[in-house]
């Protein structure tokens, strides 16, 4: 199977389950007793207004109408207008995506840096001290809600410590964001000379990027460990160690076995995390997707939340696709799965 | 971090932002407005996150309220003058029922068109046909047609004479707009150019939005061409902030200058803090129950009147509102005036309530349910204690908490649907007549607990028509009266309108909308 | 229902000091699990006991009093005692874990059993459902079916059992599609068992295995999650004495320094969650002695 035959195949295969997806929350999101025309008419609305306004969001029609005008733009690559902001969703999406994906990549970078090699250490003496300890801090890791280790860091860093700045998104109130080109304001900053602005940035990354790697590391050290002691205890270590060989190459050849393994775990949790990040995103008042996101669902912003839900599916079906190419190339004799 | 712990005046705000932005600004005072949400949109007649707090400083009215000195010594506006404003005089005919302004000259927008009576009728126009806020002003005022009779002069015919009319024109509703560029900016489905003032004004006032970004905040200027005195502030930077947390601490350190609607945690705190400047004025809202007549058991007065006895009104006061709040008595509020009457029916008695309930076949207990969600912060925590105050009465409350939208669709005209429920109303426009008319009226829009009393809604016609100060003042008396023997509502207290800025701030003056109007206000050292 | 929770979990253990001994050797993680879920049971069961004020009476006057002699963990900003409240959000813990994951058992593990036995379009339609499933961040889901469908403790333990329910169905499956062509599976059909009795005498027990491990994690995932709902907005709201639901009012008052209102519920989670993780941590060692080794 050739690498574009099988993204041919894959593509087909997500159409389904994005339809499936979009299918469930336009119906979610209008089976409830959310309706946004009597928040929009304000406290001196008469009946002929609230008509007036459902027939202008389109309401008025019946469900498979909505749908099939819905799935119509969608096409176009119109997710509809939320009704809370005014915004197209589609530019709401474009314009804070990039805040979720800073926080994100920033904290699985710090998960991977700190949670691959501690998880590589436990699988060297399984039920050694240094495996016992990472083993209890990887299931807390498990076990802290997101929001409340937040919570309670930002009670010590910000309100006791005074460390962190006020928990009040991505910049300083008084910096300005710098020119757009990668999304993220610390690196963006970075290349356009702005230290000042860069170190706002950073100083607003440090605690939320901090605290969410925890959330990410967690899963990486007991997978990272389980992988890694699959590997020791496969026939070629075991071979490469009757045969002789130092025990550091025989440790190279054991991590070089269980890079692939350890990536594609990373690449799966990464996609439920662009969704857990929205708490974080939440108590910092970060403004990306997540938190916006989340405001839709509560507020019941039918189109948002419906390009909230499409855009976390789109994610995470991509991720696994990159993975999927990802092991591809890192492993030329693996047989492609369908 | 001391960095985040500096106070900076409005000179030095302004300082930091001319190193972001343009050096044209350098010279300006600029303020940082610390607000829940970024404005949504610049229409009034489509009620979105932010629309009021940028509207009301951004487009003013053909006239306005008379200021007047209170109690205190403050200023505060006058219910019953109505001054001049963008109209520089005008003349009554046929009994109250012809009213005709007569534009100010030199009226103009930031485009540069000046103010002429095409654009009132126009405003008035789009409104009709709209048919949102504006069009219940059409209603209550009674207006029947609106046209231009010249470029200067603009002639309201009404159906009936009333004390309405002449104060909607104070407000912003509708909002009196250059009615050339939003032509321009029209289009073939869009006639009124209302996507166009989802991101833009044309107003005649004295600020108009320079940007907007979408979940950071905008920014607003001043009007060059405003006709009136050149305000302190020339640069708004309306910055979203929702956590009121991060605005109390935000103007702590002085990084806002103003942050707006402050819960009361954040208050109880803040009024202790000698870096923030608290201020406060009763407004027109004071915190109710509701209670809807057209469901058990609360069809049944006595009932009604038996959980207005059993409520804990200091308790309220104490735990809710934290004893910043002031104790509410009547449906109108001491900002009306004279026809404001203390009426203070209801006192806590749990005799009398026990004994009321035992007469409407409930001595053994009752079970009923309070519905609410956070349109106000204090929803939830008036919920439980209302919980706590009826318990000792053997009425047990069950609580639910419902989505926002839920409670703004079911308590909507045409389905009214919730038994028992926190509401608060403000009187936009500062007449009795509008207030019952609103809150009570069965044709009233906030009529949420569907309140039906012919003799009431007979009381209110009357009023809003009655040209007679002292007559009206009677009526307005026993309309008073009348809602409070019928008992529909608990009326708790003012939660109140705070200003809350850093102790440089002067000047603020409220209105009855209960938004800031910037252009009053300025920093002093 | 709480003590039905501890049963379930910890039915090796009750069978004798020395088999108790035994177990906390062979998996100390399991050990300290079981003991942490235990103390929680009992807080919930002896709430009212412990508890020295009602878990909703309030005290106008001493709202946010700060911990001390009169309120040990403080009031809150309803003028609530803290401690009681906590002790009480044990009840909402185990009444929302325990049903959920029987909810997750009674649907999950026939429809694996029938999947994997009979193939074909169920099993086509199980796969698809789990592929949907899991391109679905489950807070998202959760947190939108909650918000659609009306906010009650009971919407929230259906909606949390109807999620994991797919995780039990492929558990089970994977299980059973070993097993079908297997001697015993074989003989009984030979026998001419009915296909009910084939699927739950003959592979039921046989392939409920990992699924038993699997419960006390998934539990611990249920406990979180309301919580995360609660803590949103949406579930079991205040004055409901559910930790979720105490934190998001604690949130009010941390900037201002007011801590004790969101840390307690927090610890009492983190507790509760981390003795149902590390018990399914123990249980998957004491079941599968050889994944201690490999971690697996």
């Amino acid at each position: 199977m050739t690498v574009r035959s099988f993204l041919l195949r894959r593509l087909v295969l997500v159409v389904p389950i994005l339809l499936g997806i979009t299918f469930l929350t336009f119906m979610l999101v209008r089976i409830g007793e959310q309706d946004p025309v009597a928040m929009l008419g304000g406290p001196m609305a008469d009946e002929a207004s609230l008509a007036s306004i459902k027939a202008e969001l389109g309401l008025d029609r019946p469900f498979f109408v909505q749908f099939g005008i819905y799935l119509g733009n969608l096409v176009q690559g119109d997710l509809g207008d939320s009704w809370q902001s005014s915004e197209r969703v589609a530019d709401e999406i474009r314009n804070r995506l990039p805040a979720s994906l800073e926080l994100l990549i920033f904290s699985v970078l710090l998960g991977s840096l700190v949670g691959v090699p501690v998880g590589l250490r436990s699988a060297q003496r399984p039920n050694g001290l240094f495996d016992q300890v990472s083993r209890f801090v990887s299931l807390l890791g498990f076990s802290v809600p997101t929001y409340w280790i937040a919570l309670m860091a930002i009670f010590v860093f910000f309100f006791l410590l005074q460390w962190a700045p006020a928990p009040l998104g991505r910049l300083d109130i008084a910096a300005f964001p710098p020119p757009d080109v990668t999304g993220s304001y610390l690196i963006d900053s970075l290349i356009s000379g702005n230290w000042s602005t860069a170190y706002s940035a950073a100083s607003q990354l440090a605690l939320p990027v901090i605290l969410f790697s925890i959330i990410v590391a967690a899963p990486i050290i007991k997978h990272t460990r389980a992988i890694s002691l699959e590997v020791l205890a496969s026939d070629y270590v075991r071979y490469a160690k009757a045969q002789g060989l130092r025990p550091r190459t025989v440790r190279r050849i054991a991590l070089r076995n269980s890079i692939t393994p350890i990536l594609t775990f990373i690449g799966t949790e990464l996609t439920g995390l662009l969704a857990a990040v929205s708490l974080i995103e939440l108590i910092f008042a970060w403004g990306g997707m997540g938190q916006w996101g989340l405001n839709a669902i509560l507020l019941g912003d039918f189109a948002a939340v419906q390009g909230y839900v499409l855009v976390l599916a789109v994610f995470s079906v991509a991720v696994f696709i990159v993975i999927d190419l990802l092991v591809l190339l890192l492993e030329p004799r693996a047989s492609l799965r369908a | 971090m001391k960095k985040h712990a500096r106070l900076l005046s409005g000179a030095a705000v302004a300082a930091v932002l001319a190193l972001g932005a343009s050096a044209s600004h350098a010279a300006e005072n600029t303020f940082i407005f610390g607000a829940v949400g970024t404005p949504a949109g610049f229409d009034t007649d489509a009620w979105l996150t932010g629309t009021l707090e940028t509207s009301v400083n951004v487009y003013e009215g053909l006239t306005k309220h008379g200021i007047t000195k209170d109690a205190s010594g403050r200023d505060v506006i006058d219910a019953a003058t109505v001054e001049p404003h963008m109209a520089e005089s005008w003349t009554v005919s046929e009994g109250g029922k012809v009213v005709t302004y007569k534009i100010r000259p030199g009226v103009k927008s930031p485009f540069g068109n000046e103010l002429s009576a095409h654009d009132v009728a126009y405003a008035w126009e789009r409104a009709r046909d709209r048919k949102r806020v504006g069009n219940f002003m059409i209603r209550v005022g009674r207006i029947e047609a609106v046209e231009a009779v010249s470029d200067s002069e603009v002639k309201f015919t009404l159906g009936t004479a009333n004390n309405i009319f002449p104060r909607i024109l104070t407000t912003v509703f509708p909002a009196l707009t250059d009615s050339k560029v939003l032509k321009e900016n029209a289009t073939a489905e869009d006639k009124w150019a209302t996507k166009w003032m989802e991101k833009n004004t044309a107003g005649f006032g004295p600020y108009h939005v320079d940007s907007v970004r979408p979940g950071e905040g905008a920014v607003l200027v001043y009007n060059e061409n405003y006709f009136e005195e050149k305000p302190y502030f020339t640069r708004v930077i309306y910055r979203e902030i929702p956590s009121p947390a991060s605005r109390a601490a935000l103007v702590k350190s002085g990084q806002i200058h103003w942050a707006d609607q402050m819960p009361i945690q954040q208050l109880v705190d803040l009024i202790k803090d000698p870096k923030v400047k608290v201020d406060s004025v009763p407004g027109t809202g004071a915190a109710t129950l509701r209670m809807n007549p057209n469901f058990k058991p609360f069809d049944d007065v006595r009932v009604r009147r038996a959980i207005n006895y059993a409520f804990d009104y200091d308790a309220v006061s104490e735990a809710v509102f934290r004893g910043l709040g002031e104790r509410s008595d009547s449906i109108l509020a001491p900002a009306f005036g004279r026809f404001y009457t203390p009426a203070q029916t209801y006192n806590t008695d749990l005799d009398k309530a026990r004994a009321l309930l035992a007469e409407a076949g409930h001595g053994n207990g009752l079970d009923i349910q309070l519905e609410y969600t956070d349109n106000w912060w204090w929803e939830e925590s008036l919920a439980i204690q209302t919980k706590d105050a009826l318990a000792k009465v053997g009425i047990n409350v069950d609580l639910k908490r419902i989505p926002k939208t839920e409670m703004n669709s079911r308590r909507a005209i045409g389905k009214r649907d919730i038994p028992f429920f926190p509401h608060l109303a403000n009187a936009f426009v500062l007449d009795p007549g509008y207030a019952f008319y609103l809150s009570a009226h069965s044709e009233g829009s906030s009529d949420v607990n569907d309140y039906n009393n012919p003799v009431f809604d007979k009381l209110v016609d009357d009023l809003i028509g009655e040209q007679d100060l002292d007559k009206a003042i009677k009526l307005a008396h026993d309309a008073q009266k009348l809602h409070a023997d019928d008992a529909t509502f608990i009326i708790s207290d003012f939660p109140k309108t705070y200003a809350v800025t850093v102790p440089c701030i002067s000047g603020w003056l409220w209105y009855q909308h209960d938004r800031v109007v910037w252009k009053h206000l300025r920093c002093d050292g | 229902m709480t003590d039905v929770a501890v049963d379930k979990s910890a039915a090796p253990a009750f069978t004798g000091i020395g088999r108790v001994l035994g177990v906390a050797r062979r998996s100390p993680t399991f050990a300290i699990g079981f003991a942490i879920v235990l103390v929680f049971a009992l807080m919930a069961i002896f709430a009212d006991v412990i508890a020295p004020y009602g878990p909703i009476e309030t005290f106008a006057r001493q709202v946010l009093t700060p911990p001390g002699a009169e309120f040990w963990f403080g009031a809150d900003g309803n003028g609530m005692d803290v401690f009681s409240r906590v002790m009480y959000g044990a009840r909402y813990a185990f009444g929302i874990a325990v049903p959920a994951a029987i909810i997750m058992l009674v649907i999950g593990v026939p429809l694996g059993l029938v999947a994997g036995y009979k193939g074909g379009m169920l099993d086509e339609i199980v796969l698809r459902l789990m592929d949907v499933l899991r391109s679905f961040p489950s807070i998202v889901l959760a947190l939108a079916v909650v918000a659609a469908t009306g906010q009650s403790l009971v919407n929230v333990v259906l909606v949390i059992g109807f999620l994991d329910a797919p995780i039990f169905a492929r558990l089970v499956r994977s299980e059973v599609l070993g097993l079908r062509s297997s001697g015993f599976v074989e003989s009984a059909v030979a026998a001419g068992n009915p296909t009910w009795r084939i699927l739950f005498v003959h592979l039921l027990p046989n392939s409920i295995k990992g699924a038993t491990a699997m419960i006390a994690v998934r539990m611990a995932w249920a406990v979180r999650i309301s919580a995360t709902l609660a803590f949103i907005g949406v579930g079991i709201q205040a004055p409901t004495p559910e930790w979720g639901a105490m934190i998001r009012q604690g949130s009010e008052f941390i900037i201002s320094g007011e801590w004790w209102v969101a840390l307690f519920p927090g610890v009492a989670l983190v507790g509760v969650v981390l003795g149902f993780n590390l018990l399914g941590d123990g249980m998957q060692d004491l079941l599968d002695p050889r994944r201690k080794a490999t971690g697996k």
